[in-house]
């Protein structure tokens, strides 16, 4: 069976226990993907954050945001049968895209979400297992729910494995 | 970025003139007619902007721009690659299909598209509401839709649910090129022109 593709979009968690099932987090730019998965349940989540954290605090779209998306994202796994103790979890994207002069300081945005996820992670006791993260290019990402694998891909690159 | 209705009336007319006027700039810059047709704007959901062009992995080109001054606000000009390539071309008057790599002069060659787009579109702005703005060097992103566009969502995700988006086409004896331009002013700047509108 040819393996279906779930696309995560932005500020958007999806979760899947369907072996068939594929979390793909298209055209990562300065957006962070961090995927989830238990190898025992079998159990993969995957959270599509656009920014660090909420400038008001009252934010409805918790995936939006990195500080309210990697808990919303575990508590969801959780629901769906994961174990918090089993977790795997790993991290691409946060590319600055814009290089040009003055305006890497008004958008490192990128290397803001990754801080906050390393941030967010370690205050919820969470180990990141690997991580793609920074650069000036552009990612897609995927999560297989069968296998746990998680891959990258860059426009021009081949796809490579996030172990 | 809560726009009413009359904000959203009023940006997508400047934009539309800004647009026209673009093209003007642009026939200046070659020294031939280039044609503005079709220009419409939309207001699009956050979520729905990485679909456009065919998709968030679709290869494209990104020309980026801030203004300064009393308008402060974001320029992104995006078009698929090949698309790019077209524009290259009928920018220095080669055959279609004569560009397909984007080296420094093309990308120099497609900055200078967005510089003029952008400063029509300021002028037309600046006449309308006796305001002074200048856009900065534009910066030019070969990657993924969504990627480029990752610039836009992100500056806008923490305030709003919709992006101003105008789309048009320009034709040079027949051949044309679709181009989508986003515009993104600061909160400080939609609040000047809400003020200005009321």
């Amino acid at each position: 069976m040819a393996d279906q593709a779930l696309p995560v979009g932005l500020g958007e968690i999806k979760i899947s226990n369907s072996p068939g099932d594929v979390l793909v987090a298209y055209g990562l730019g300065s957006c962070v993907g961090v995927g989830m998965y238990d190898p025992v349940a079998k159990v993969a989540g995957m959270l599509h954050a656009v920014l660090p954290q909420s400038l008001n605090g009252t934010e409805q779209v918790p995936g939006k945001f990195v500080t309210t998306g990697v808990p919303k994202l575990i508590e969801e796994m959780e629901k769906a049968g994961a174990l918090r103790s089993r977790l795997q979890v790993r991290m691409a994207g946060g590319a600055n895209m814009l290089t040009a002069p003055g305006a890497k300081q008004a958008f490192n945005i990128g290397e803001r979400n990754v801080l906050q996820a390393h941030t967010t992670l370690d205050t919820l006791r969470m180990r990141l297992q690997a991580e793609d993260v920074g650069g000036t290019v552009g990612r897609t990402v995927r999560l297989f729910v069968n296998d746990g694998r998680m891959t990258v891909k860059a426009l021009g690159s081949q796809e490579k494995a996030l172990t | 970025m809560n726009t009413d209705d009359n904000l959203k009336l009023f940006l997508e007319t400047t934009g539309i003139q800004g647009f026209q006027h673009a093209a003007e700039g642009l026939s200046g810059m070659l020294g031939e007619q280039i044609t503005p047709t079709r220009p419409a704007t939309r207001m699009v959901p956050l979520v729905e902007i990485p679909n456009v062009l065919g998709g968030p992995e679709r290869e494209a080109v990104g020309i980026y721009l801030q203004s300064e001054g009393d308008l402060v606000a974001q320029f992104v000009l995006v078009l698929p690659f090949e698309k790019a390539c077209e524009l290259v071309d009928l920018v220095i008057g080669e055959p279609v299909g004569t560009t397909k790599v984007l080296g420094s002069m093309e990308r120099s060659a497609l900055g200078e598209i967005g510089n003029i787009t952008t400063g029509y579109f300021l002028n037309r702005v600046a006449t309308i509401m006796h305001w002074d703005a200048r856009p900065s060097p534009p910066a030019v992103i070969v990657d993924m839709v969504g990627a480029i566009l990752n610039v836009v969502t992100a500056t806008v995700a923490g305030i709003s649910d919709e992006v101003l988006m105008l789309q048009g086409t320009f034709v040079r004896a027949g051949r044309e090129v679709e181009v989508m331009f986003w515009i993104i002013p600061d909160a400080n700047s939609l609040d000047m022109f809400k003020d200005a509108r009321s």
